[in-house]
């Protein structure tokens, strides 16, 4: 038999480098929002801490890194919610952005892989 | 008359949510720098400017959950105290605002002695565990090894608690003990860094070899049971047994863990024994509360043989008569600031210094982010001034305060007018309770207990779950300061606790697995931190003086037995349960294939 192999399209990566410790509470606040899952791991961050001066002490320079596949409808939507879950209007605690995915996969429920195969 | 407003859903979006404007990301760039020549050169790090009211949006958090982390762990402990005496025994907290402050202090103080442990004292012990064995022969590592075990013992924040002890024991009734104490502080100190030393030298080669450590347990204990038996039998040097026992419980606190265990996890990893079992952690905490009882017992030993007892007393009295005629014209060093300040950086300095010889002078190392490191071993000793202060004014002031009083519940008490203000059995009952309840609460808010949870739940794949190992631990060393207690109240020998505790306690060992015996022996040295052991020790010595007892010492050593027979006693009995079920499934398995042959 002929395996079939489904890309999905119109999504979005939207990455954040925020704080460590804030990566749990901005999966927490994906889940809300209903994404599917999403991937957080460990980095340091260099430089930030030179730059803030004596203040710098009171900025972790362990980060978390959140990654997480968004449609490209709802990248509005999910970034401001990641915005102001990881506290990225403060100086010091991190940035995040938005790439476009040329092409994704992952395991697709059979139900709506038949709507589109019946078209 | 109606009229039609049409609202583009999309308006409606973006004006429920947060307003956006785009700005180009070269905005935040600096213009790249040329020479005349056209090349490009290296940019100066540009200063971020801030507002008073970002420094102080960055700054709020960083202070408050470090302030909530200690505060967790005091303020319970200090509203129960509070409220038991006022509702149960009838007495307002004097002093109230003095005690309010000093464990404020105690709060401040150790927040920025474990930010500054964070990030002034570990890079140094992870550097020098890392690099130090691939640079010395193993002889010098164990040797650095112990020089750093003695070190770190003077630094630990609850050292300072058996100092400030020492000044309640009464030197006619326990000339020796009150020597060890006052004038041979610092030598009894000395040699519990000693035993530190040593079972950092002893911790690292069982890493290095995988040493089970069974044998150690039973090698160490046993000489050092010996020992207390022949104290024991001695009338004047009885009296110590309690704090050489308890000594053992004030040595493994946050300063000498982690840094030990850095070291030693260094080592085993140069040697590429570090990944070969996750259990490599555990075992100096244990050998690390036994040797330090062996030295001092060993010190009284040596104190007894070589100083008369009539001649401390006659000291004492001099000392006693010397200071009442210098209490005119006190030194500067001996008020109060001063004291704890000198003694903070007494406890401090020479560590750091010994960590930056080895680093610079043997491994010619520079150490990264100075700046942060200054400020990290700054916030350390001022946090460690501060941590003195509140343990002389408020940690010890309210344990002594309470332990005297609870006494009142059952005896006649000079400051307490209605006292006893129960019947005998009623008010032993109450003073029991009240210890039980102290040590569940005090030993569950630990967050290091909290941290071997999770170790353990990992370590037996879920079988020994966190709640429950907690839940034994706290159990263990809730019955063991009531035992303490009751061994204040009804004034009989530590002994007749330590010895049938331990040979259980070895007993069990036998029984069980190297990973429960592991984390059994651990657990009690992990339970007592910087806040209980000033808070329960003042309590016993207040306790203690109130009833007319000799010593309160003891307390700590019966929480500290307590647990691991707890912990290993569960530990027997998770695996029990694992063999049982393991033996039902394969039961069930041999049944089915009957089924599938017949």
């Amino acid at each position: 038999m002929k395996r079939t192999f489904t890309t999905l399209t119109e999504a979005t990566l939207i990455t954040a480098v925020v704080q460590s410790g804030l990566g749990e509470v901005i999966t927490d606040a994906l889940l809300e929002v209903g994404i599917q899952g999403a991937t957080l791991h460990s980095a340091m961050g260099v430089g930030i801490r030179e730059r803030l001066g004596a203040v710098g002490v009171a900025v972790d320079a362990e980060r978390d890194v959140v990654s997480v596949m968004v449609s490209s409808d709802e990248v509005d939507r999910i970034f401001e919610r990641v915005f102001l879950a990881g506290k990225l209007d403060i100086p010091g605690m991190g940035f995040m952005y938005a790439t476009p995915l040329m092409q994704a996969a992952t395991y697709v429920p059979p139900a709506i892989l038949a709507k589109y195969t019946d078209r | 008359m109606s009229r039609r407003k049409t609202l583009r859903f999309g308006d409606f979006i973006q004006a429920m949510s947060v307003d956006s404007q785009r700005v180009p990301l070269a905005e935040l760039m600096p213009q790249p720098l040329f020479d005349r020549h056209g090349n490009e050169f290296p940019q100066p790090v540009p200063k971020m400017k801030l507002g008073g009211g970002d420094i102080l949006k960055i700054l709020q958090p960083y202070l408050s959950t470090r302030f909530m982390d200690q505060a967790r762990a005091v303020v319970p402990l200090a509203v129960y105290l509070g409220l038991f005496q006022y509702l149960v025994l009838q007495t307002p907290v004097m002093d109230a605002t003095i005690i309010a402050g000093g464990l404020l202090a105690v709060m401040i103080g150790l927040m920025m002695f474990m930010e500054g442990l964070k990030l002034g004292l570990m890079p140094f012990g992870e550097i020098i565990g890392n690099t130090l064995p691939r640079k010395l022969p193993l002889f010098g590592v164990l040797f650095i090894a112990f020089l750093l075990g003695v070190g770190v013992t003077f630094a630990e924040p609850a050292i300072g608690a058996l100092q400030v002890a020492g000044s309640i024991v009464d030197p006619e009734k326990a000339p020796y003990l009150y020597t060890l104490l006052n004038d041979r502080s610092g030598t009894t100190v000395l040699l519990v860094g000693l035993g530190v030393g040593l079972a950092a030298v002893l911790g690292t080669v069982r890493f290095l070899r995988g040493w089970s450590l069974k044998p150690l347990i039973f090698l160490s204990l046993t000489p050092t049971l010996v020992l207390s038996v022949i104290a024991f039998l001695d009338p004047e040097l009885s009296k110590i047994v309690g704090l050489a026992w308890d000594c053992g419980a004030v040595t493994t606190g946050p300063v000498t863990v982690p840094l030990v265990l850095a070291l030693g996890i260094g080592v085993a990893a140069a040697a590429g024994k570090g990944a070969d079992s996750s259990l490599s952690g555990f075992g100096i905490v244990t050998l690390a509360s036994v040797f330090p009882i062996l030295g001092v017992l060993i010190l009284s030993f040596y104190t007894a043989y070589t100083v008369p007892a009539d001649v401390i007393i006659e000291k004492a009295s001099e000392i006693k008569a010397a200071s009442a005629m210098a209490s005119a014209k006190t030194q500067w060093h001996e008020t109060t600031p001063w004291t704890e300040i000198l003694l903070g950086v007494r406890a401090i300095v020479p560590l750091v210094i010994f960590l930056a010889i080895v680093l610079i002078v043997i491994l010619r190392e520079r150490m990264k982010n100075a700046s942060i490191t200054y400020y990290g071993i700054f916030l350390a000793v001022t946090g460690m001034c501060i941590f003195n202060v509140g343990l002389t004014y408020g940690l010890a002031k309210l344990g002594d305060q309470s332990g005297g009083l609870i006494a009142a519940a059952f005896t006649a008490i000079n400051s307490v007018e209605a006292s006893p203000l129960y019947s005998v059995s009623v008010g032993i009952g109450i003073a029991t309770l009240f210890a039980w309840i102290l040590g569940m609460g005090a030993t569950l808010a630990e967050p290091a207990l909290n941290a071997l949870g999770m170790t353990v739940q990992n370590l037996t794949n879920g079988a020994f779950k966190k709640s429950m190992l907690m839940g034994a631990v706290s159990f263990g060393v809730a019955t063991g300061i009531m035992l303490g207690v009751l061994k204040l109240i009804f004034d009989f020998h530590i002994m007749y606790i330590l010895i049938p505790g331990y040979t259980l306690g070895l007993f069990l060992t036998l029984l069980s697995t190297e990973e429960f015996v592991n984390v059994g022996w651990d657990s009690a040295g992990v339970t007592t931190g910087p806040v209980t052991v000033p808070l329960v020790l003042a309590m016993g010595l207040g306790f203690g003086n109130a009833l007319g007892s000799t010593e309160g010492f003891g307390i700590l050593a019966a929480a500290s037995i307590c647990p691991i027979v707890a912990v290993l006693t569960l530990g027997i009995y998770v695996q029990f349960k694992v063999k049982r079920e393991e033996q039902k499934t394969a039961r069930e398995l041999a049944q089915t294939e009957t089924f599938e042959g017949g």
